[in-house]
């Protein structure tokens, strides 16, 4: 095959590191954003995102006074970063985009790596389904149930897993193989 | 590609910048409730009406339909009270702490929270002076922090003072209607 990556003009392999190194930094600062504002346990995704939307009650027919006394570690408490229907929509809106570019971006660099055609592909298939899963958690946890917090872990898990993977082959076929040019 | 780079400016616009605490909570409680020994929360849970009303009066509804005030008490005796205010502009949330007197007026206002985006503006806003200018308001009153820093401060600090002004505006609203108003 032409393109191979291995055996690469520098400044393609240089174009690709860099392209990597990139990505790795907006990946690294990603995780650092979901721990703020979803966290890494299904108990908080299931909280971002389903939110209060899940038990939601009607109004009372007249207005209603409850008080309770309040202690100042309450006030301290850190308050949930709940995502409702129309910012995930957003959200959908803003990032899916981003991830398939992303994903394809990455792709390339798999169709360039000396690989057995079934391993790309899978790996292909992973990069893409990763952000679709993700997604998928989050929609599933906000209509569906709080237990659907999980897709949402192990899609963001496999999107890290799958860059890992991505960027460890292509720095070591390009800049470690005996095959290189 | 011009689709794509037309995509790209839209995502750009569209997507908020996250949070930023400005002042604690707990920093805000003690600021507007001085001298508090005890604390106590009061939710008001909005009949259908009653949100209506609040939604005529000052185009807002509570989350989830609950207005909560927060109060200060040493000993019997109530030291003030304050509400934690959230409003949606185009550039993200801010939250803004109006704090009452027992008389029923404005101790002071704080922003607590505004966005990565949006906090520069807030900080030229409250070293316009911005936070003094709602000191004494009563409901009833209009707030008008934005006009008064106009002139000393740059046109996005004035434009979130106006989102200031408008929690200020929904606070004193709730207060004198679902609190000052259920008490009398």
């Amino acid at each position: 095959m032409l393109y191979d990556l291995r055996r690469a003009d520098a400044r393609i392999k240089w174009l690709v590191t860099c392209l990597l190194a990139t990505f790795g930094l907006s990946y690294v600062f990603g995780a650092l954003m979901v721990a703020l504002y979803a966290g890494f346990t299904p108990k908080r995704v299931a909280a971002t995102y389903a939110g209060r939307e899940m038990s939601m009650t009607m109004p009372p027919e007249t207005t209603l006074v409850v008080e309770h006394p309040m202690s100042m570690a309450e006030f301290a408490r850190p308050e949930v970063h709940a995502v409702d229907t129309d910012l995930l929509i957003q959200d959908t809106h803003v990032h899916v985009p981003m991830y398939g570019i992303f994903a394809a971006a990455l792709s390339l660099v798999v169709v360039g790596l000396s690989l057995p055609r079934g391993r790309a592909l899978s790996l292909i298939t992973l990069l893409f389904a990763a952000p679709w899963l993700d997604f998928a958690g989050m929609w599933l946890t906000k209509f569906a149930s709080p237990r659907f917090a999980i897709v949402t872990l192990v899609g963001g898990w496999a999107m890290g897993a799958g860059y890992l993977v991505v960027a460890a082959l292509a720095v070591q076929q390009m800049w470690f193989s005996r095959e290189r040019s | 590609m011009n689709l794509l780079f037309r995509a790209a400016a839209i995502a750009a616009v569209l997507h908020i910048t996250p949070a930023v605490v400005l002042v604690k909570r707990p920093d805000a409680v003690q600021a507007l409730l001085p001298g508090a020994e005890a604390y106590f929360a009061r939710e008001v849970h909005l009949s259908n009406s009653d949100a209506h009303r609040l939604h005529l009066a000052v185009d807002w509804s509570p989350e989830d339909g609950v207005l909560t005030f927060y109060g200060g008490k040493t000993g019997s005796v109530v030291v003030g009270l304050l509400e934690f205010v959230r409003v949606d502009s185009p550039h993200g949330p801010i939250e803004v702490a109006v704090g009452f007197t027992p008389e029923g007026t404005v101790r002071g206002v704080i922003v607590t929270k505004a966005t990565v985006e949006t906090k520069p503006w807030v900080l030229e806003a409250v070293g316009a002076g911005l936070g003094e200018r709602y000191r004494g308001l009563k409901p009833g009153d209009r707030p008008t922090g934005a006009a008064a820093i106009a002139g000393r401060a740059g046109n996005l600090a004035e434009y979130i003072a106006g989102e200031v002004d408008k929690g200020v505006a929904r606070a004193l609203a709730a207060y004198g209607a679902f609190y000052r108003g259920a008490k009398s």
